[in-house]
């Protein structure tokens, strides 16, 4: 058994980055179910070309209806067509209430032929968005596809849950895995469970969640906590995380998938963590935790990952603690030795440490701002290009460590991290590794 | 005069105020003068230069803390790094956290609205030679002020 390495499908301009560090590395693609409604023949090509195994699960993203209609208009108030063309998929009632209200439980509890048909509509478009356009795009002619072209598993429509709303939810939400159980055919199903970090936290709620979904049938999870930053997080939401994924997986019974995981979450599913997940999924860019509500892209920042870590860092923080700790300052060998030896930083360096400069990178352009018209520096796309290249090769190196290395060595890891950079990176940089191990271990 | 317009008259009332009394005495000074200079992720407010040497300034009107977090990223870049303080007389610990980093402190004194040396600061001994390279590429794009 092995740790299985899913990378989530965030915008086009990303697809170029599966092939590093190959794309036999990665299990599968996860894809947003509002992406494939835009872009079904740019997906198709992209899974046949950029993809070893064309794996792939389409995430419904029907918890989109729920939110406020701010959450999926634009700033005219216009739904985005992406969201428009999934509601039209999708049909009743979602094409009457988008960008108008937001859905409510009962309303899918009321009409229980609607929710039949809806729940049957959102199965047909997983297995044909992305399916058809695959075998009827030019590369197919050349290949057996058989039934690879089906998705992974289909996903059961879901919606989010926190500890104010999770009464009323599970009852639709379970209602939707009923329906696609009986639906699903051939295929795997899989149920998503979203919540907050408050549900994840609290002892009953977590049991709630498992007595009404755990026995329902399904082959696996998709596992989602709202926001949980792994570096972040207190023991509490870490160990409701590992509760969750444990009791949904029963004993290595289902698949538990998380969505939005980073070097924690790929330690929970590996030696260390008892295979509490089978796998773990992340975004190129910034896809290691993520909200459920969009709270907006920001300005994008050079971060390079500094493997002992485990944390993805700013480039001018991770400046000053390499700096400190002397690493940019002896030899580029040196450099290899004590930061990270992958294939992209040997090729960045090329021998000379002041090539270090390059992750950081930058142009200048004038934005606005609150204040007016500012200058601030962005990455160069070279820049973005070497910070992922790096990153995910260190990624491919934690799914392969996780997997294969004895509990005593993953401890020793980070023990060793934490005892590295406690000077350089202080208490604040470093206390996600005790947390994780202590969590992990069962001793938090 | 009121207390209240007395506290004022020593104090500058803006950063707009503030930056208006720094270019002048920079200027008066021999330095030349870019504002709003981005560097890794974040912007200086001032950065002078005076033959080959690099001043890094940031502003604040009374906001030490912010000012002294903000001029940690220059480390890398700058031969100086100085906070100009919108205040006549700051407290004696403000200024101790600025020296002891060897950060420069330059004082407001609207009375003769003008800016004057508190500290003169230390030369940088810490920055780092391809991270100022880097940087002083992108620093060609942006003009001098005045």
């Amino acid at each position: 058994m092995s740790v299985n390495h899913w990378m989530t499908f965030g915008t086009f301009a990303e697809q170029r980055y599966f092939i590093y560090p190959n794309k036999d590395v990665y299990y599968g693609v996860i894809i947003n179910a509002n992406m494939a409604a835009h872009a079904p023949d740019g997906l198709a090509a992209f899974l046949l070309e950029k993809t070893a195994q064309y794996r792939y699960l389409i995430d419904p993203v029907t918890h989109a209806f729920q939110h406020d209609p701010s959450a999926v208009t634009d700033s005219s108030g216009e739904v985005r067509s992406s969201i428009k063309k999934m509601a039209t998929a999708y049909g009743e009632p979602f094409v009457r209430i988008v960008g108008k209200e937001p859905l409510r439980p009962r309303v899918l509890l009321a009409d229980k032929d609607a929710t039949y048909e809806f729940v049957a509509r959102c199965l047909d478009f997983q297995r044909e968005q992305v399916a058809r356009p695959m075998v009827e795009a030019d590369a197919a002619k050349y290949l057996d596809l058989g039934e690879d072209v089906r998705p992974y598993a289909l996903v059961a429509p879901y919606f989010y849950m926190t500890e104010t709303t999770l009464a009323q939810w599970i009852p639709a939400c379970r209602r939707c895995v009923e329906i696609a159980l009986e639906l699903k055919g051939a295929n795997r199903l899989f149920a998503c469970i979203v919540v907050g970090q408050g549900v994840a936290s609290n002892s009953k709620a977590r049991k709630v969640i498992l007595d009404s979904f755990a026995s329902l049938g399904v082959d696996g999870f998709l596992l989602w906590v709202d926001d949980l930053d792994e570096y972040e997080a207190g023991t509490d939401e870490l160990n409701g995380l590992l509760h969750l994924a444990r009791g949904l997986g029963g004993g290595g019974e289902r698949e538990v998938i998380n969505l939005h995981g980073g070097y924690f979450s790929i330690l929970a599913a590996g030696v260390l963590g008892n295979r509490a997940l089978t796998g773990v999924a992340h975004g190129p860019e910034f896809g290691e935790h993520r909200a459920v509500v969009p709270v907006g892209g920001g300005i994008p920042i050079a971060r390079y990952y500094i493997p002992r870590l485990h944390h993805r860092t700013r480039y001018r923080d991770a400046l000053a603690i390499l700096r400190a700790k002397k690493w940019l300052t002896t030899t580029a060998k040196e450099f290899h030795r004590n930061v990270c030896d992958c294939h992209a930083c040997k090729e960045v360096l090329g021998g000379d440490l002041a090539n270090f400069s390059k992750f950081g990178e930058s142009i200048i352009r004038t934005v606005r701002r609150k204040r007016g018209m500012v200058r601030m520096a962005f990455p160069t796309s070279e820049a973005k290009v070497m910070c992922l290249k790096h990153y995910l090769h260190v990624k491919q190196s934690e799914y392969e460590f996780a997997d294969s290395a004895s509990p005593d060595r993953i401890v020793g890891e980070l023990q060793d991290g934490r005892a590295q950079f406690e000077g350089a990176a202080g208490l604040e940089g470093v206390a996600h590794l005790e947390r994780w191990e202590q969590v992990l271990m069962g001793t938090a | 005069m009121s207390k209240v317009c007395k506290a004022t008259a020593r104090n500058a009332r803006s950063e707009f105020e503030l930056m208006e009394c720094l270019l002048s005495f920079l200027g008066s000074q021999g330095y030349r003068v870019r504002v709003e200079v981005p560097n890794l992720c974040q912007s200086a407010d001032i950065v002078a230069t005076r033959g080959r040497w690099v001043t890094f300034i940031e502003a604040k009107v009374r906001d030490w803390r912010r000012a002294l977090a903000q001029c940690e990223a220059h480390v890398h870049v700058a031969d100086y790094i100085c906070i100009a303080i919108g205040t006549h007389k700051p407290r004696d610990s403000s200024i101790r956290l600025a020296t002891d980093r060897g950060y420069g402190v330059i004082g407001f004194d609207s009375g003769g609205n003008a800016c004057r040396w508190l500290m003169e600061p230390r030369l940088n001994r810490d920055l780092w030679l391809p991270e100022r390279r880097r940087w002083a590429r992108n620093l060609r794009e942006i003009q001098h002020v005045g």
